[in-house]
């Protein structure tokens, strides 16, 4: 092994990257522009529509069918706009209206909201004839009591009382961990794969392959310039993607309706210590990845043929870094040994600082197995002349 | 010098490509392989270059064989086809960089023999020019000044004027007759008649994978009883013209 060879090949291979744009458009482009760009819509897009839907619902009017007086006087009483219909379903479906109320005698009387919940305005009319309606039902039961000379407190005998101890980090961590961790290794894969495709199914399309076997560099070598060349491409991607989102989010307003939600948002727990840990979690991930495209981009004979070999392993990456980023699961030494679901996992555990030194290493030393295993695999397709000379 | 005994390759599906191959080039030779496609010119010079590894026969360039000593025998070759092979996103200052190193070539000494190559086959004008960017011939110059990089003893060339114009291919022609003058072993596959003629020391038409005859045009003339390499060929190959 000549450390000599493998730095230029590696450094060709760089700059090869480099000058390539599909290559820059995954690894930078995507993680730099477009990401914070989705995001920052996406958030103002969602809270605009919860806006409107609340103007919509204040101006809708909402059909009544009843006959009890305080009823109506309740909602009139919040405001809300009453008109007459004759089917108050159609109307609600036709939009003509917002929500409907109906009043249907009987012991007890029955009130019945009508809402549309695929829609924001009707659902958020319904919410606020239901609070209409709890407090004139709230006022009849006080005036009950009142009557029946019993005191209103018997109503709440104790008070409950729901106290957060998480704190803002912590949950901080929750909400990150979910989809920190599947972004990040869905962009890694994603950022990996442009360049791999091009490294080896384009290397041979290109009929440069033929050249570079022919040179003094080992198999071995040319596969570890090469891979390492991958890794980086990978691991920049990550750092890029890592750090837009961060930016994004601690520049960029949430629009949140609470002040707690936001200063939740606010508070990525991204210090050196977690940002290490984080490292620590994906340098073996990205070898592992880098290897794995690289074994199975080799088997293509053109570019496009690569995109068709890997884009069904974009798919098996999405659902266990999805899985991983889900709350509720316990993770044991068992579930450390999945790879990309434990990395998910991991980069959760660490957000929420419950990640425990045991899972950290077992997660690490499986993904650099995983890593050792894809690597000798891609070595033995590049060895293999059916691979590299396939038509 | 080349020398093949043998040398046979049998591919997936029991497809034989090459059959029992066997010839030798001298130093300052050079030794034509002509046959139609699929005859079996790429996979023998693939197996000479370490590419393929043969199902059986050996093969031994400047002293060292192709199966156990892979490595070495690629130090001792300069490769070059008609697919030219360049990087498209690299110069061809980078290009000739890159496989100095991989030819273990010190930086000085590389950098000496890039400049010498570069007047060499005037190529100063677009050495910092991408090679995407280049005209064929300019590419061709590049792919040829990638083979004599490492000046080795033994040059391999697949078809290397396939495609070309006639101007750049005659930079092909006159880069194998240096090579001659150097004392280098020639190795070329060809299916220009012309070409072979004028260039090869010797000759050897292969087809269906086996050798059908091999000698120098005078030797080749006296056994088919024809005058042009074009009507020696078709006549090895069984086609009267």
């Amino acid at each position: 092994m000549r450390l000599s060879i493998v730095n230029a090949i590696y450094r060709k291979e760089m700059l090869d990257l480099i000058r390539d744009r599909r290559t820059m458009i995954s690894m930078v482009v995507v993680p730099v522009l477009l990401i914070p760009l989705l995001l920052n819509v996406s958030t103002r897009l969602m809270s605009r529509m919860e806006e409107n839907a609340e103007q919509e619902a204040k101006s809708m009017a909402v059909a009544v069918k009843a006959t009890t007086p305080a009823l109506r006087q309740a909602l009139e009483k919040a405001q809300i706009q009453i008109v007459e219909r004759d089917d108050l379903k159609d109307a609600v479906l036709n939009k003509t209206v917002a929500a409907g109320v109906e009043e249907i005698p009987g012991t007890p009387v029955e009130v019945e909201i009508y809402v549309d919940n695929s829609n924001r305005t009707s659902s958020a009319a319904a919410a606020r004839v239901r609070t209409a309606l709890d407090d004139l039902k709230d006022e009849k039961v006080r005036e009950s009591l009142q009557n029946s000379g019993i005191p209103a407190s018997v109503l709440t005998p104790f008070v409950v009382k729901r106290t957060n101890i998480a704190g803002a980090r912590k949950m901080a961590g929750m909400a990150w961990g979910s989809i920190l961790g599947y972004l990040l290794l869905l962009m890694m894969f994603t950022g990996g794969m442009y360049p791999i495709i091009d490294m080896t199914a384009g290397e041979k399309e290109r009929k440069t392959m033929e050249a570079l076997l022919a040179s003094p560099a080992s198999r071995m070598e040319i596969v570890l310039g090469k891979n390492f060349a991958a890794m980086t491409a990978i691991l920049i991607t990550a750092i890029l993607t890592l750090a837009s989102l961060t930016y994004s989010l601690k520049s960029s307003k949430m629009h949140s309706k609470t002040p707690e939600v936001e200063e939740m948002m606010r508070t990525i727990p991204l210090d050196a210590h977690t940002l290490t840990q984080i490292a620590v979690t994906l340098v073996p991930l990205a070898m592992f990845a880098a290897s794995l495209m690289f074994a199975i981009a080799l088997f293509a004979r053109s570019y496009k043929e690569g995109q068709s070999y890997l884009m069904p392993l974009l798919m098996v990456v999405i659902f266990p870094a999805l899985m991983g980023g889900l709350s509720g699961t316990q993770m044991t030494p068992a579930l450390c040994l999945i790879p990309i679901f434990n990395a998910s996992q991991m980069i959760r555990g660490i957000l929420l600082g419950e990640a425990t030194m045991a899972n950290f290493a077992i997660t690490t030393v499986a993904n650099l197995a995983y890593a050792a295993i894809a690597f000798v695999i891609a070595t033995r397709q590049f060895e293999n002349e059916n691979v590299l000379f396939r038509s | 010098m080349i020398q093949v005994s043998g040398l046979s390759k049998t591919f997936s599906g029991s497809r034989l490509a090459v059959d029992n191959v066997s010839f030798e080039v001298q130093a300052g030779e050079v030794f034509g392989l002509l046959g139609p496609n699929g005859a079996g010119k790429t996979t023998t010079l693939r197996m000479l270059a370490t590419l393929l590894k043969p199902s059986s026969g050996t093969a031994a360039l400047n002293g060292f064989e192709i199966t156990r000593q892979p490595e070495k025998v690629r130090e001792q070759i300069g490769f070059l086809s008609g697919d030219m092979g360049l990087y498209g996103r690299l110069t061809p200052l980078e290009i000739l960089d890159f496989f100095g190193k991989l030819n273990g070539i010190e930086a000085t000494r590389r950098a000496s023999r890039i400049q010498s190559l570069l007047n060499m086959l005037d190529m100063q004008s677009f050495a910092q020019v991408r090679t995407d960017k280049l005209s064929t011939g300019m590419k061709q110059k590049t792919a040829i000044a990638r083979t004599l990089l490492n000046d080795p003893p033994v040059l391999i060339l697949d078809e290397p004027t396939s495609g070309l114009d006639v101007p750049t291919a005659r930079t092909i022609e006159t880069a194998i007759v240096d090579a001659k003058k150097a004392g280098k072993s020639v190795l070329y596959s060809t299916h220009v008649m012309e070409e072979a003629e004028y260039l090869c020391d010797r000759i050897a038409v292969i087809s269906g994978g086996k050798l059908k005859m091999t000698g120098t045009m005078e030797e080749l003339r006296a056994a088919t009883g024809k005058q042009r390499l074009r009507e020696i060929f078709l006549d090895l190959l069984g086609m009267e013209e």
